[in-house]
């Protein structure tokens, strides 16, 4: 999906003027003129300035390009969903996996990434829990990374 | 030489050992891979590296950037889609060798060339490394703080494609690099009255959002390409290599020095490298007309040029903590690390460090003739590796990668963020590699930037009043008029 530089460039404009607006809050150091404002502020200069260069840019090919040219996936609904889960997967992870645990987060979100990406029905689960067994054995026995047990505690190895 | 004694112990343990094999068969995985990229094996494999001791963790990334820029050849040759975007410069020309039958010849040729372009880069890093150290020691701030606007401007100039659009992925990364508490000032910038946020943000975490997440993204679009037509290659593999050899002996020469130079360009790494070859040996062979019909003369000197590319690319890395090109700057977050701060004072304090970095390039180089042969050997089944298995193993290993750093589920948000990010980067044709230099290199700029200030009491002329500084001062400013002067003068002509 491409979006026109133009509406890009006034997105980074926003963001330079905001930068550079609550840089001017950082409290200088006493008695130094260069204290924590100055780098953000020239990067705010910069960012805008480039920014100002996209919009001019844009502008140009908008009579070609329009706002917004599609690519095939975004006009799919298969795989605009499949994005989405994606996503949420992975905020589900970071939702759940300290009240849950590691274990039954990854599982669920591997099983259900499996079918949205076609893996056979039957393979799904095993090969699910296999995953989530060996990166656990990996990154919690091997590399010692605490990784959250959830409601699995009484059960912790 | 108790250095170098020194080195060689540190090598050679077992678990140093068995680390660096099982890296460059890693490497070989994600480079034979196709959407699997050399830059996101090293993002991969550095939440684990953290784990490891310095050497065994500076071994794996070496080895496996490596292997996985050699085994980016393979898909680019059997099935016409570069593995890794080093291999890209030459795809069409080694699948045209695969259609006339030759394939074995075109990847025969990938791996010797490969394996030798990867020593003389080595060769290179050793001679020129500890003597532009000495040099490096004679600077201050305002160097350093040039050097670092060189690497930078260098990594948006040379990059393909916009350099405007490389300029925005630049300050993008410069911005996030002010997140959090860690500037001179010790003032919290940015940080929203988040306690997460103070710490800054987290490059690791950053990196696999940008690198693997990102690509997972594309994958599940359905981005990725087919890989379902692969022919595997039958022939012996080295028949002909002297041959080779004695004929292209040139080619592979001048693309190993075209390579290391063009690697050891801050900002420029093995993609560049492969392209600026590939061209400079078409405009030299005696035989232009052959070139795109399967003629091998331009992938010797191609992919002789991409791994060289990789020694280079270490040498502004270890000497002044500038990266070469995105796996680099990998590379020296992983060196602060570990405590192996790079820097000139590294080749005094700690040359057995730098020998140990030396051996294991070496080592990898030599390993990449076995080990590449049995990833071609098993290319139709690599090739085969059902994605849609892979991918969701990927993103569950870049999951517990990011929470790994801190333990703490702030990386894996981090990760998610800077996985859009680079989606939405690469689709608008923003490059990702300046952010990643951002990163890195953000608060070395900075902190030079503000030393240097003060010692000169507010006035800029500080920074030209010492003969290295104003060199390297003019140099810079050089490379930002100079394009932008012929911009203005073709236009005005036009």
């Amino acid at each position: 999906m491409r979006i026109n530089d133009a509406i890009l460039g006034a997105v980074l404009l926003a963001c330079s003027l905001a930068v550079g607006l609550y840089a001017r809050t950082f409290p200088a150091i006493p008695g130094q003129e260069y204290g924590a404002s100055v780098f953000p502020t020239w990067i705010s200069i910069a960012l805008g300035l480039c920014s100002a260069v996209l919009i001019a840019g844009g502008m140009r090919q908008w009579a070609e390009t329009g706002a917004v040219s599609l690519a095939s996936w975004a006009r799919s609904g298969h795989h605009l969903r499949s994005l989405a889960i994606t996503i949420a997967l992975v905020v589900f992870y970071i939702l759940a996996s300290t009240p849950l645990g590691f274990i039954p987060t990854a599982f669920i979100a591997l099983v259900i990434l499996f079918g949205v990406l076609g893996v056979k029905p039957l393979l799904t689960p095993v090969l699910a829990a296999g995953i989530t067994m060996v990166v656990h054995y990996g990154f919690y026995s091997l590399l010692r990374v605490p990784l959250p047990w959830g409601v699995l505690t009484p059960w912790a190895w | 030489m108790d250095a170098i004694l020194l080195a060689t112990q540190m090598v050679f343990q077992p678990d140093v050992l068995v680390t660096i094999v099982l890296a460059a068969l890693f490497g070989l995985f994600v480079g034979s891979v196709p959407g699997l990229t050399a830059t996101m094996a090293t993002a991969l494999l550095v939440p684990i590296t953290f784990f490891m001791a310095p050497v065994a963790a500076i071994g794996a990334i070496v080895t496996c950037s490596a292997m996985a820029i050699f085994a980016g050849d393979i898909p680019g040759t059997l099935l016409r889609i570069p593995g890794t975007p080093a291999s890209a410069a030459y795809t069409d020309e080694a699948y045209a060798m695969t259609r006339k039958g030759q394939g074995e010849l075109a990847l025969g040729a990938n791996l010797l060339f490969s394996a030798l372009g990867g020593l003389f880069g080595t060769a290179v890093l050793i001679v020129a490394a500890p003597s532009l150290a000495e040099v490096a020691l004679q600077f201050s701030s305002f160097e350093y703080f040039w050097l670092a606007c060189l690497g930078l401007t260098c990594a948006t100039v040379v990059g393909t494609g916009s350099t405007i659009k490389g300029l925005v992925s630049l300050m993008i990364g410069l911005l996030v690099a002010t997140i959090g508490l860690n500037n001179p000032a010790g003032v919290p910038r940015f940080t929203f009255g988040s306690v997460d946020l103070m710490g800054g943000i987290d490059f690791i975490a950053a990196m696999i959002g940008l690198f693997a997440v990102s690509e997972i993204f594309r994958y599940v679009l359905g981005m990725s390409p087919d890989t379902s037509n692969v022919q595997a290659p039958a022939g012996n593999l080295f028949t002909g290599w002297g041959r080779l050899f004695k004929q292209y002996w040139r080619q592979s020469l001048r693309g190993n020095v075209l390579g290391t130079a063009i690697g050891a360009l801050p900002g420029a790494g093995a993609d560049i490298a492969a392209w600026v070859s590939y061209a400079v040996s078409k405009r030299f062979s005696k035989t232009p007309e052959k070139f795109g019909t399967g003629h091998v003369e331009g992938i010797i000197e191609s992919t002789s040029s991409n791994n060289a590319a990789l020694g280079g690319a270490w040498v502004p890395a270890l000497v002044f903590g500038i990266p070469g090109d995105s796996i680099t700057a990998i590379v020296i977050g992983v060196l602060y690390l570990k405590g192996m701060n790079p820097g000139p004072t590294i080749f005094i304090n700690n040359p057995q460090d730098i020998y140990a970095v030396f051996l294991i390039f070496i080592l990898a180089n030599i390993f990449m003739v076995p080990a590449g042969w049995a990833a071609i050997k098993s290319a139709r089944l690599l090739m085969k590796v059902p994605r849609n298995v892979l991918m969701p193993t990927i993103l569950l290993f870049c999951v517990v990668g990011s929470f790994a750093i801190n333990n703490s589920v702030f990386g894996v948000s981090v990760m998610l963020f800077f996985g859009l990010l680079g989606f939405i980067m690469e689709e608008n044709g923003f490059p990702i590699a300046p952010t990643i230099l951002g990163i890195v290199l953000g608060p070395l700029l900075e902190e030079n930037f503000v030393t240097s200030m003060i010692k000169s009491d507010g006035s800029f002329l500080g920074f030209f009043e010492r003969p290295l500084a104003a060199g390297l001062g003019i140099i810079t400013i050089a490379v930002w008029i100079v394009p932008l002067g012929l911009y203005l003068w073709r236009k005005a002509r036009s």
